[in-house]
């Protein structure tokens, strides 16, 4: 059984846990004054971060587990307070004392700490890298999170659910396609209206178009990581024509605000020739890159995620596709009847998550030129009226699989939660590098290319 | 190799084919000669994300592409606060990210100046305050100057850094 999600609710008198497998999904009630529970963290390691973090937010106490330091709340924050207990209204709180974190370390004769961050030497979101030396050799690697956590589960708590569209498609700045997709399934369901096909394909399309600019992006970051630079250039120029033609789609760069209810009138010819074009670009580019053994020096054995390892730590979407874990949301009959096809490499390394990209570039390019032919000028009305209830949903996000989870009471949010596939993946990098360097580290992180944003919430 | 040297060639110079040619190019001159001026060439930026959903970053990182190549106006995102003129603040600050956000200005050298990006810092994005937020970061450290959107564009970005130059 693969560990998708748990998560908690404040449920009046009791709280609940829900704990989402994929085969099925387990309920667990909790009682208030005694708030306690048994940690599955043994048998899925994944499970540590949540359960971590429903103790940050709703003070559960998981009595066996083996790791029960805080994960949202820092040094300064007020114990005793757990922000998503509905009794919790305040907007603001009091910083305490320094209680340092107790990062797990490595001891020994020459062993050594190094630590990395929050802030990082490039233009990157904050985290922190605890490493544990051995000379250059990486013997462990505590991450710790959360620097970017704004509280967005309390945010849109009592929220309509159409009030919460701008914040949840602002949750995490380069998945914001498939968050708010993810979201448009959650109105759909609630006001129980299914949306046209033309609007889906459209979804489709730009949830393929944002995959296609992250993973344009990544084939030139990650090498200029290596030290090869002139891929980044390459690379980001398409990046940037790609962002432009984005917003002459949808309006914004970033998407944002662009799934909703209407297709807008766009030149289909010319977004084709667009598509055709960057065909060919990759294509080049992928025949030079393959030619630069030194490059494929770095790549090749570097930062690799076992099959087994995948599987231990419930990995998902790019990362685990690259270790052979054949997991795709997409993987239905509506995204194979537009050419989809798993794209799979077995080796875990850089070098299989790099191909991997390439690989769903082509894709992405074959299923959006399908796609366009679904897609004309169209309004659909706007629900108003929605059912108490609780929805779930799953994306495939330029990263992975997202599981987003809503209940609704009198028409406005009771429950938000969302996992991000970063969620899951983050905890699988510290097992990733045992045979590396610590100056290999910023390639396979950047290989892996996870969202802080959408962790932290 | 000569492959790609050929494209190379082939693609010619791109940073001067941006479609507001002449007027993003009359800015970019403005920057270089108040850049020259003012800070002997090299102006230094430090980027702190206080809390961002990382579109802000990702226009940051365009500035590099060749279409910008802020790099070329002798404008530089540094690895360390303590190599910078200017602190470079997105995101909504976080109650995590305070202290470090304090701690990172303590460490740029005077003169030093805070520019906040995108609409986040100054509370006027869609995020609503809550427990986790402590903007408008100008409660909390001097602001000389702010760059609007939701995220800024590039060349908004590079208009904006006229702006400030012009005022300092
Ligand atoms: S201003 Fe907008 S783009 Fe920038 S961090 Fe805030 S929400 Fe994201």
């Amino acid at each position: 059984m693969r560990l998708i999600a748990k998560f908690a609710k404040d449920v009046e008198n009791s709280f609940e846990i829900v704990t989402v497998f994929d085969t099925k999904t387990q309920k667990e009630t909790i009682d208030k004054n005694t708030p306690i529970a048994l940690s599955i963290a043994h048998k899925y390691p994944s499970a540590l971060w949540y359960e971590r973090k429903i103790f940050d937010d709703f003070g559960i106490v998981f009595t066996n587990s083996f790791d029960t330091r805080p994960l949202l709340h820092h040094e300064r924050f007020p114990q005793d307070v757990h922000p998503l207990q509905k009794s919790f209204t305040a907007k603001t709180i009091e910083f305490t004392d320094f209680r340092p974190y107790k990062y797990k370390t490595v001891g020994g004769d020459g062993v050594f700490e190094v630590a990395v961050g929050p802030i990082h030497a490039g233009i990157i979101e904050p985290g922190h890298f605890q490493f544990s030396q051995d000379g250059e050799r990486m013997l462990h690697l505590d991450i710790r999170h959360f620097y970017t956590h704004r509280g967005i589960e309390k945010m849109v708590q009592n929220k309509s659910l159409l009030d919460a569209r701008a914040i949840v498609g602002r949750i995490s700045g380069n998945e914001s396609v498939a968050y708010q997709t993810a979201y448009m399934d959650i109105i759909s369901q609630a006001s129980n209206t299914a949306l046209p096909v033309e609007i889906k394909s459209y979804h489709a399309l730009l949830l393929e178009f944002e995959r296609l600019i992250h993973h344009v992006s990544d084939i030139g970051f990650i090498p200029n990581d290596a030290g090869f630079s002139a891929a980044l250039s390459f690379a980001s120029k398409l990046a940037e024509d790609s962002r432009r033609i984005f917003k002459q789609l949808t309006g914004h760069r970033f998407g944002f605000d662009a799934v909703s209810f209407k297709i807008p009138n766009f030149n289909h010819q010319e977004f084709l020739n667009f598509l055709n074009e960057l065909h060919k670009e990759i294509k080049w580019f992928e025949t030079w890159i393959k030619g630069v053994p030194s490059l494929w020096d770095r790549f090749d054995t570097t930062g690799i995620l076992t099959h087994t390892k995948a599987v231990k730590y419930d990995s998902v979407g790019v990362m685990a596709r690259a270790s052979g874990v054949a997991l795709d949301r997409r993987d239905n009959d509506f995204y194979k009847q537009h050419g989809f096809k798993i794209a799979l490499q077995t080796s875990g390394d850089v070098a299989a998550r790099f191909s991997l990209r390439i690989m769903e570039i082509y894709n992405s390019i074959e299923m959006m030129k399908s796609l366009l032919q679904d897609i004309k000028p169209l309004h659909v009305k706007v629900p108003v009226k929605f059912n108490n209830g609780s929805y779930q949903t799953f994306i495939e996000s330029s990263i992975g699989e997202l599981f987003m989870s809503v209940d609704v009471s009198g028409g406005l949010i009771d429950r938000f939660f969302v996992r991000d596939p970063s969620h899951v993946n983050w905890q699988v990098v510290h097992a990733m590098m045992l045979k590396d360097i610590i100056a290999d580290f910023p390639l396979i992180n950047k290989s892996c290319d996870l969202s802080y944003a959408g962790n932290d919430l | 190799m000569i492959n790609f040297i050929r494209k190379r060639i082939q693609t010619g110079i791109l940073t001067e084919k941006i479609e507001t040619n002449n007027k993003l190019d009359n800015i970019k001159k403005g920057i270089k000669t108040l850049v020259n001026k003012k800070f002997a060439g090299s102006l230094a930026i430090r980027m702190v994300d206080s809390g961002s959903c990382n579109a802000c970053e990702a226009e940051c990182n365009a500035l590099s592409n060749p279409y910008y190549n802020l790099e070329s106006l002798g404008i530089y995102f540094v690895a360390s606060p303590r190599h910078a003129d200017i602190l470079l603040v997105s995101g909504v600050l976080t109650s995590n990210m305070y202290h470090h956000l304090l701690e990172a200005k303590e460490q740029v050298p005077s003169l030093k100046w805070i520019i906040t990006l995108g609409d986040c810092p100054l509370m006027q994005s869609v995020f609503e305050k809550t427990y986790a937020i402590m903007a408008p970061v100008q409660d909390h450290i001097e602001v000389t100057h702010h760059i609007p959107g939701c995220p800024p564009q590039p060349d908004e970005i590079i208009k904006e850094l006229l702006k400030f130059l012009k005022k300092i």
